[in-house]
C-alpha cells in the first residue's frame, strides 16, 4: 500500500434503521391490552379443565387443548419468582439505544395468574435488596400516554416495608 | 368488567430501531470522497475480466482477482436509463415521499448500473436507453447523495 492510501480518509456513513409495522392482536390479546391500556387493568385466562390461568391470555389451553374462556381479573400485584442482575446495555429494539447497566431484570407471578411477566425491576442493583418471594407492584404509564403494548408497564417496584428474609 | 363489553380487533402500532455504521472501506472511501471534492464517479477495472464494476470494489466478483486503486477508472457522469419505476405510495423506510422516480443507470464506461433517483422529468417522457447526467449536490457529504438525482440529458 502506498504511503499516500496509508493516510487516506476513511469514510463512514452512520444508518438508522426504522422499521414501523403493525402488531395485529387477536381476540384474546385484543381484550387484554384494550383493559390494560383503557383502565389499567391486567386480565388472564382460566383453563375450564387445568384450572390454570394464563398471562398473556391465549385462546387455547396449551396443556389441556381445550378452549379457554373465563376471563380473570388479575392484581397489580405479584410475587418475584426469578430476577437477575445485568452487567451488560441491552438493546432497547424501539430506540435501538441501550439501557444502561446494571439492570434488574425479573419474573413476577401477578396474584390470581399461574404464569409469569418478565420485566425490569426498579431496585437497586445489589442482590442482597432483592430477593426472589419479593413482593412487587406494576407501574404503567400515565393513562394519556398508554398505546396498547407491553411497554406500557414501566417496570415493577417492590412493595414499601419488606425485608430480606435471608439477611 | 361487564359481560357484553365488545372489544374491537386492536392493532398495536410498533417499531423497531436500529443504529448501524456502514465503512465504505478502502475503495468506497475513494469514492466517496472523490464524488465530494471533485464531483467525478469512479468505477474499478478487472483488467482480466475487461469488465468495469460500480460501486468500487477491491475484489472482482466474476473471477476473484484482487483489484486496487491502480485500477480506479472514472466513468460517467453521463449514462444511459436501463430501468425505471415510479414509485406512487410513501413507505416509512423509503427516503423520499412518493410520487417519485427511481431508475437505473449504466454510466458511461462502466458495466454495472447505478440505482437513484431520477427528477425534472415527467414519468410519461422517459424511456430505456434515454440519456442521462447527474446533478451533484450543493453540499457534498461524501455519501451517495452527492450525486442528488439524475435527469435527461
Amino acid at each position: 500500500m502506498s504511503r499516500e492510501s496509508m493516510e487516506q480518509e476513511l469514510v463512514s456513513i452512520p444508518i438508522i434503521v426504522d422499521v414501523p409495522y403493525k402488531f395485529a392482536a387477536g381476540h384474546y390479546m385484543s381484550r387484554f391490552l384494550l383493559e390494560l391500556r383503557d383502565n389499567g387493568k391486567f386480565y388472564g385466562i382460566r383453563c375450564p379443565v387445568c384450572k390454570r390461568v394464563q398471562l398473556p391470555p391465549r385462546v387455547v389451553c396449551a396443556v389441556c387443548h381445550v378452549k379457554n374462556d373465563e376471563w380473570v381479573e388479575l392484581a397489580n400485584e405479584g410475587t418475584l419468582t426469578a430476577f437477575t442482575v445485568m452487567y451488560l446495555p441491552v438493546t432497547d429494539p424501539t430506540t435501538g439505544k441501550p439501557h444502561e447497566p446494571p439492570l434488574v431484570y425479573g419474573s413476577v407471578k401477578l396474584d390470581g395468574a399461574d404464569s409469569m411477566l418478565n420485566h425490569f425491576i426498579n431496585v437497586e442493583a445489589d442482590r442482597d435488596k432483592v430477593w426472589v418471594g419479593m413482593r412487587m407492584r406494576t407501574v404503567l404509564r400515565p393513562k394519556e400516554q398508554r398505546i396498547g403494548d407491553l411497554s406500557d408497564i414501566i417496570h415493577f417496584e417492590p412493595l414499601e416495608g419488606q425485608k430480606n428474609p435471608e439477611k | 368488567m361487564a359481560e357484553d363489553k365488545i372489544y374491537g380487533p386492536f392493532e398495536v402500532d410498533q417499531h423497531i430501531t436500529a443504529h448501524s455504521i456502514y465503512y465504505a472501506g478502502k475503495m468506497g472511501s475513494r469514492f466517496y470522497t472523490t464524488l465530494r471534492d471533485e464531483q467525478k464517479i469512479l468505477g474499478v477495472r478487472c483488467e482480466k475480466c475487461n469488465k468495469v464494476y460500480w460501486p468500487p470494489r477491491t475484489t472482482c466478483g466474476r473471477c476473484f482477482s484482487q483489484l486496487s486503486e491502480d485500477d480506479l477508472v472514472e466513468i460517467g457522469p453521463t449514462g444511459t436509463l436501463e430501468t425505471y419505476t415510479l414509485v406512487t405510495y410513501t413507505e416509512p423506510v423509503h427516503p423520499r415521499k412518493a410520487p417519485f422516480i427511481y431508475g437505473i443507470i449504466k454510466l458511461d464506461g462502466a458495466d454495472t448500473g447505478m440505482a437513484h433517483f431520477i427528477d425534472e422529468v415527467d414519468y410519461t417522457q422517459l424511456h430505456v436507453g434515454m440519456r442521462m447526467q447527474p446533478v451533484f449536490a450543493e453540499e457534498r457529504k461524501a455519501n451517495i447523495l452527492d450525486i442528488a438525482y439524475f435527469k435527461p440529458a
